[in-house]
């Protein structure tokens, strides 16, 4: 075959390629088409790089109806994936965006073939270079060689390194009693506090929050909302014997201020001691219920001095203990 | 040394470069899961829908919602996570019931009757909306990559948080006092998800 009737070949060949490009590109695609062609596009969010288009997953074929009526109702190509592209980012798209940091990802194989063309075209300027006699290697060389080898390999396996480190893992489920320990207290609301121990119920961790959350209310005097919950830390056996004590402590108070329940207040009282019968609070309160709802201002002197006597009890309780032991003794009423 | 020599050691270095700089790329891009890149619609205003209940019952539009804070869970039985959430999410939904907070629950990826005879046996809160979401309009709309997910939405309805895997009473009740305050959560991610159920 000569020369001419080569490149007329070629020319005709390239010829009929550019026109069947060109009827592909302005030839409007059929909407079964269309659909299948964004489908093709869209990667399924629940698969593993299957398009919605290819993927049987249930998520993927309703994307795919989705798909199909936008295109029914004449919405543009465009507008679809960006619709689907405000929901999903653009994670959803099978081929990465010729833009940012995949750019270089497009950008590779037209340099890989520059390069190739450039050296391609090189050696048909240099014939005669192709042809020499590979020089012996010297010395040098043979260093240069190793050192280079050595680099790359080192080069790789940070890049690896790198790779792996990068990987992004899942934290493991958070436990909510196992936070609560490290939780502060002051940052959460009532509701927040209610919903985690209303959680928790069955976790004895939980009873640090339980506690907390009813001081909150009783501290606020709301008694209503904090019995539930002392009561519940009360009667409890996995409580420990503090949790117990103060629980035991406050319902006896609550007893004894909110219903006037003395006899109550004084049982609950007691079953505090037979926890710890060197228990501060529960001493001080027994003496307060005593004294205040039973009129035993004696028992309560003596449940006062008791106190007072022991070293280890703080400032402010001691503080408190000697103005109600000052008023008990002068006979005046419970304050 | 030859000319050729040159070309084809620069080549060489060209191709080592070009191929350390393509595994750079690749490589950055491994710590990239979709599923756990920020969603696009924080700070966005929340997808409207309206939706019927999973028992068939008349159910509701987002939009009535206005002025409340709406916390948006997606969910299904075949989810363990989401089973493993149900308490908390149930805790979380009734105790904030009086502070203008409503926990929407939609069913993933699931027939309703299913969902619902799930909640039947679970339990279900009287101060949550548990709604059907038929060809998954809503899940596609919010960019549902797997469940459980769970999107907070303010009194002005943008979406201000996110949480991807399983929640907790803690972590849902303290979203949402961050949210009363004004604050704007946005995504944290607790755990694993289900894409689908297990074969």
């Amino acid at each position: 075959m000569s020369e001419r009737v080569r490149n007329v070949l070629i020319v005709a060949v390239m010829a009929v390629m550019a026109i069947a490009l060109t009827l592909l590109v302005s030839t409007r695609p059929a909407d079964v088409d269309r659909v299948e062609e964004i489908g093709s596009r869209i990667k399924c969010p629940v698969c593993q790089g299957e398009s919605i288009a290819n993927s049987p997953s249930p998520m993927a074929e309703d994307m795919m109806d989705l798909v199909s009526e936008r295109v029914a109702a004449g919405v543009p190509d465009q507008e679809i994936i960006d619709e689907l592209l405000g929901s999903y980012t653009g994670a959803v798209l099978l081929d990465p965006p010729a833009s940012g940091s995949t750019l270089v990802l497009w950008l590779a194989p037209i340099a890989a073939l520059a390069v190739g063309v450039g050296v391609i075209w090189w050696w048909q300027r240099h014939p005669g270079a192709v042809g020499d006699p590979p020089a012996p290697p010297t010395e040098r060389s043979r260093t240069r060689l190793v050192v280079g080898g050595v680099v790359l390999i080192f080069a790789f396996a940070g890049i690896l390194v790198v790779a792996s480190n990068s990987l992004q893992d899942r934290p493991a489920p958070a436990s909510g009693a196992a936070d609560l320990a490290d939780q502060d207290l002051t940052e959460v609301s009532d509701e927040t506090m209610e919903a985690v121990v209303a959680a928790n119920a069955d976790n004895p961790q939980v009873n640090g929050m339980r506690l907390a959350l009813a001081e909150r209310y009783f501290d606020a005097g709301d008694y209503r909302s904090a019995f539930p919950h002392y009561l519940e830390v009360a009667e409890d056996p996995d409580a420990t014997a503090a949790e117990a004590i103060t629980a035991l402590v406050r319902l006896s108070w609550m007893a004894y201020d909110g219903n006037d329940e003395v006899e109550t207040a004084t049982r609950l009282v007691e079953e505090a001691l037979a926890i710890d019968p060197n228990s501060t609070v529960a001493l001080y309160v027994k003496a307060r219920v005593r004294w205040c709802g039973a009129g035993e201002t004696d028992e309560a002197v003596t449940i006062f001095e008791t106190l007072l006597a022991d070293p280890g009890v703080d400032p402010e309780t001691r503080a408190r203990i000697e103005s109600d032991l000052e008023l008990a003794r002068d006979g005046e009423g419970c304050p | 040394m030859s000319v050729t020599g040159q070309v084809l050691r620069w080549t060489g270095l060209a191709v080592v470069g070009a191929t350390v700089v393509l595994a750079v790329v690749l490589a950055s891009r491994f710590g990239t899961d979709p599923g756990l890149v920020d969603s696009p619609l924080l700070g966005e205003p929340a997808p409207e829908f309206a939706l019927a209940g999973l028992d068939g019952s008349e159910g509701v539009a987002l939009s009535q919602l206005r002025g409340e804070v709406v916390v948006l869970n997606f969910f299904a039985s075949w989810c363990l996570e989401c089973r493993e959430e149900h308490d908390d999410l149930v805790a979380a939904s009734e105790s904030f019931s009086d502070r203008d907070v409503t926990f929407v629950q939609i069913g993933y990826q699931e027939d309703p009757a299913e969902s619902f005879a799930y909640l039947e046996e679970a339990g279900r809160s009287a101060a949550t909306l548990y709604l059907a979401d038929p060809g998954s309009r809503t899940a596609i709309a919010y960019g549902v990559f797997g469940i459980p997910e769970t999107f907070f939405i303010d009194t002005e309805g943008t979406v201000v948080g996110k949480i991807i895997g399983e929640a907790n009473a803690l972590i849902l009740g303290a979203t949402i006092d961050a949210i009363i305050a004004g604050e704007r959560p946005g995504q944290q991610i607790t755990g694993d998800t289900r894409q689908q159920p297990d074969p």
